[in-house]
């Protein structure tokens, strides 16, 4: 058996989380005003991207941004600051159910449109087929 | 192809349109969307889908001229079919002891060679020796003419292999081996309106980076020449090429990235509100990705419906013996 060395991470500690390990840990930052800091926990820029980047778009949020402190350390960091009509928490969750339901509706439009794109190649097979008999 | 393929005009609904559909691509642009969603989604496809493939190999007997490790390690990258896979268990999520037919499945290869001519040994050699879900599943992909697969080794006369390959569920963020596309093509504003792009070149980018005409078509009018740049315009048209292994179709390739990624977002919603509940927390621990969002299944509608019903019923909050160990399904 391979013995990795102990300072080479296992291959899954990029994405499995110890027991008892959370996902998101909220820590409220005390230097500005209605401002938290989410450590977010074996997740990487898909999730951190996709949070910070949606949350530009609401007009209650001042700051929204993440970092990954460490490229060793499967985690990241995203700083949320509101203008204190709902707190960072609300809305990251928000965001995250508005990912959410826009993902519901590109699931549903993929397939539909798949569906109708092999539908319409099989139609041409046939007519293409068709022409061919003719000849 | 063309662009009466697409819909008419878009009214900021989201769309999408098909460029090309088949067996190993899907290829298909998404209109009135928006970057993070489209990268993100790119991101799960590649690296985080659960699939099958061979992570554990008993050699009984090698004496061709490859190592071992060599051959094991080719057996690990053979693609195959991961049909039904939602059915299979993580090894490390499942009560066995190494391995059992709820979390793998077994392969067999046999082969020695007794003639004077030189034997290939294909991965259609691969023959599955336990039992499954579907007959499917495990099953070595062949998408050659001949149905042979890829060649693993090759023996003279006199030498064998005898291995027994445990293929497990994974994920590619753990290994490629896992990754069920080939590659995703992912591409927008080909015209580089945006100048999210500076082209290195050698004397004229236009001649030395060819644009991608069939994108360019399907993105509105093509940039002009000596244009004003617009500083608010973000891209909204996003054109993916999803490729598989093999192992998985297309199609699913990209619903089930769909899914893992609501999956994900789920798991931090469930954490997030249930924060404030106290400690009925208490459902984490090594579990595997996929497991982790299974447990959102709230009230609340909308984002309910894409992974509530089908899966595994069983709630991380609710059925309290789901958390790990106890088998979901
Ligand atoms: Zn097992």
């Amino acid at each position: 058996m391979t013995r990795l060395t102990d300072d080479v991470p296992h291959r899954h500690e990029s994405f499995l989380r110890d027991y008892g390990e959370k996902i998101v840990e909220v820590q409220d930052e005390t230097r500005t005003p209605n401002t938290s800091l989410f450590t977010f926990n074996k997740e990487d820029h898909t999730l951190g991207n996709l949070i910070s980047q949606r949350l530009h778009k609401y007009p209650f949020i001042l700051f929204s941004a993440y970092k990954v402190p460490h490229p060793l350390f499967s985690s990241f960091e995203l700083r949320v600051q509101t203008d204190g009509s709902i707190t960072p928490k609300e809305a990251v969750l928000r965001c995250c159910q508005e990912i959410v339901e826009d993902l519901h509706k590109l699931k549903g439009k993929f397939n539909t449109e798949w569906a109708i794109h092999l539908a319409k190649q099989q139609v041409d097979e046939e007519r293409r087929g068709r022409e061919r008999e003719q000849f | 192809m063309d662009d009466d393929l697409l819909p008419p005009e878009d009214n900021g609904d989201l769309q999408i349109a098909f460029i090309e559909a088949s067996n190993e691509r899907a290829h298909f642009v998404i209109k009135n969307s928006n970057l993070e969603t489209a990268n993100s989604l790119r991101r799960t496809m590649l690296a985080e889908i659960p699939t099958l493939a061979i992570d554990v190999v008993e050699v009984l007997d090698n004496t061709s001229v490859l190592a071992d490790e060599f051959i094991c390690h080719r057996l690990g990258l053979i693609p195959l079919s991961a049909k039904g896979i939602d059915e299979l268990l993580y090894s490390r999520d499942c009560e066995c002891d190494g391995y059992c037919e709820l979390c793998s499945v077994v392969l067999t290869l046999q082969a020695k060679c007794e003639s004077s001519d030189v034997m290939k040994v294909y991965a259609r050699d691969l023959v599955i020796t336990s039992s499954r879900g579907n007959q499917q599943l495990g099953n070595p992909v062949l998408t050659d003419p001949d149905r042979l697969g890829s060649c693993i080794v090759k023996l003279r006369r006199g030498q064998a292999i005898h291995m027994r390959c445990i293929a497990k569920k994974g994920i590619a963020k753990e290994h490629a081996k896992w990754a069920p596309t080939a590659a995703v093509g992912f591409e927008y504003d080909p015209g580089n309106r945006l100048r999210h792009l500076d082209y290195w070149y050698e004397e004229d980018p236009k001649k030395e980076w060819p644009v991608n005409e069939q994108h360019l078509n399907m993105d509105g009018v093509p940039p002009q020449e000596g244009e004003p740049f617009d500083y608010d315009a973000v891209p909204t048209r996003f054109f993916f090429d999803v490729e598989t292994v093999g192992g998985m179709p297309p199609d699913e390739i990209v619903t089930k990235g769909i899914s893992t990624l609501q999956e994900k977002l789920a798991a931090v919603i469930q954490e997030l509100k249930g924060g404030d509940a106290g400690d009925n927390l208490d459902f984490g621990g090594a579990q595997s990705p996929t497991m982790n969002g299974m447990g959102y299944g709230g009230q609340d509608a909308g984002y309910t419906t894409p992974y509530g019903g089908g899966g595994p019923s069983a709630t991380a909050y609710g059925g309290a013996t789901s958390a790990y160990g106890g088998n979901p399904w």
